[in-house]
């Protein structure tokens, strides 16, 4: 039910949120700072989800190609389809598709993983010696998911390419060389260039919402396993809405 | 022990609330440096929301808490930071970050305070764990160790930086008699290096052994406030009343 409180609520969160992410930017650039956490992090968000991202990318490539090519082949069409598919995987199906994976995988890890320290009394334990949660735990997942997010998506959209290319080879007999110079023809740096912004700021939103679920996760395991629920919904929400926007801008400066 | 010198932190009229749970309603209290007092108290009187209160972790809604001649109330989270390398809390539940090893835990406030070659650290953590009788455990992890043993590797990691006070937040609560022994010997040692530190504990023999005053918090205020020899002897309603509670008979308590 939608009433006032939960409207004001919802306000709320978003405030925390924003503010958060102010706390974020202020402690990754004043002193100290913790490089190594941030390859840690790298390690566990980034490179873990190589192989998924993988997934991702070929089957949304193959998937793609296929479909087009058969519903334009009743137009006679079947050579735009490199250009078709390569443009919206390079623009909105890589970036907004691996993030939204992405977001179930390490946002509601990240949620997890604070969110336990939390209810354990470690967050207060950090705090208590002298440290900031902010800087120990929320700066490095947030660099990490911000420079791992680009390189996945540029990962899926390479592999989906790839496997647009299987599909086009042997249902609709286009030759390598064609495809690839359609696709080189079409994307152009400035689709290249958008599509990692956007997975920039979405792996920035993943991070941001995951650590502060976590950081006020309550109620033992059973708050626990709320947190990583309402990570996932909400941060894919918040990158369905942000990537319209996003989309529209782009759209606007970059034509 | 060094003798009873100038008062180093000072609680005056401290008020907390909860929503409509009112916790503190006035709570003056004193500690001066090298004395050890014993914070009693039935379950839910406040007595670890008063020692968060202290080190900053929960802010109080009025009154004011003087460390050093210095009202925390109005430091903000950085100065705070500094505060809490000179007042560490030893955690009721332990709270050692269970995802890094015994070293990692104590030498954490090391890592993150001091310009420490790795090599002085593990000396240092070295040299704490024999002092906390958990010689050469370094490479364990939190979850391979017992309650008692997770409770002296959070006595540890509170001391390692060498803080003017000290506060224990029922360190012997459920441990058989020889790990509370253990423990209550470390505090001994601590004591007499002069340390100053406020012990919450419902084990009134301990505290008796340990405590030169004894403070029974009841009804948000303190209720009562003298040496051992005197709460032994006293006969008003609160202090016999919470004899009853934690089933201290008198003369079995001394050792
Ligand atoms: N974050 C919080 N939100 C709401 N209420 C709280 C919070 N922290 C503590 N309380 C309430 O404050 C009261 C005092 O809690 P506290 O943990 O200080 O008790 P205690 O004296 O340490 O008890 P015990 O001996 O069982 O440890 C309790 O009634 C508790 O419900
Ligand atoms: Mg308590």
């Amino acid at each position: 039910m939608i009433n006032l409180k939960s409207l004001i609520n919802f306000f709320l969160i978003m405030g925390e949120i924003t503010r958060l992410f102010f706390q974020t930017i202020a402690a990754s650039f004043t002193r100290p700072f913790y490089l190594s956490r941030v390859f840690e992090q790298i390690n566990v968000l980034g490179v873990g989800s190589i192989s998924i991202t993988i997934v991702i990318g070929l089957t949304m490539g193959s998937v793609m190609t296929l479909n087009f090519g058969y519903g334009l082949m009743k137009f006679g069409g079947t050579m735009y389809v490199p250009a078709v598919v390569s443009l919206s995987l390079a623009r909105e199906m890589a970036p907004l598709f691996t993030s939204l994976l992405i977001a179930g995988r390490i946002g509601s890890g990240m949620a997890a993983e604070i969110g336990s320290m939390n209810v354990t009394q470690q967050v207060d334990a950090i705090r208590a010696l002298g440290t900031s949660p902010v800087r120990v735990l929320v700066v490095p997942r947030f660099w990490a998911s911000v420079i791992s997010l680009p390189l996945l998506s540029a990962i899926s959209f390479i592999v989906g390419i790839f496997g647009g290319l299987v599909v086009c080879l042997h249902e609709f007999d286009m030759p390598t060389g064609f495809y690839m110079h359609k696709v080189t023809y079409t994307v152009q740096m400035a689709d290249y260039l958008g599509g990692l912004i956007k997975s920039a700021i979405f792996g920035g939103i993943i991070a941001i919402i995951g650590c502060y679920k976590g950081l006020k996760t309550r109620d033992g395991t059973r708050g626990v396993g709320l947190s990583t629920t309402w990570v996932v919904v909400t941060s894919s929400i918040t990158i369905l809405i942000t990537n319209f926007f996003i989309s529209k801008l782009f759209i606007v400066f970059w034509g | 022990m060094k003798e009873r010198r100038e008062k180093i932190l000072k609680l005056e009229n401290v008020h907390k609330s909860f929503g409509s749970k009112h916790v503190h309603r006035g709570v003056n209290l004193e500690l001066n440096q090298g004395e050890t007092i014993g914070l009693l108290g039935g379950s839910g009187t406040g007595k670890s929301v008063l020692l968060r209160e202290i080190i900053g972790l929960e802010f109080i809604d009025k009154g004011k808490i003087i460390f050093k001649g210095q009202d925390i109330q109005n430091l903000n989270e950085k100065e705070l930071q500094k505060i809490r390398l000179e007042i560490s809390y030893s955690f009721q539940s332990g709270a050692l970050f269970d995802s890094v090893n015994v070293f990692e835990n104590i030498a954490y406030p090391l890592f993150e305070h001091t310009k420490m070659s790795l090599n002085e650290i593990r000396s240092k953590v070295a040299e704490i764990l024999e002092m906390v009788d958990l010689k050469g455990i370094e490479e364990l992890m939190p979850s391979d160790l017992s309650g008692g043993m997770q409770k002296r590797v959070g006595m540890a990691r509170a001391m390692i930086m060498r803080p003017e006070i000290i506060l224990y937040d029922e360190p012997t609560a459920g441990l058989d008699p020889t790990n509370t022994k253990n423990v209550v010997d470390i505090m001994k040692k601590m004591t007499c290096l002069g340390y100053s530190s406020i012990f919450v504990t419902h084990d009134i023999p301990a505290a008796l052994e340990l405590c030169q005053r004894l403070i029974i918090l009841n009804d948000g205020i303190v209720a009562f406030n003298d040496g051992p020899e005197e709460f032994k002897k006293s006969n008003d309603p609160i202090v016999l009343k919470y004899k009853q509670e934690v089933h201290y008979a008198g003369s079995e308590g001394e050792k």
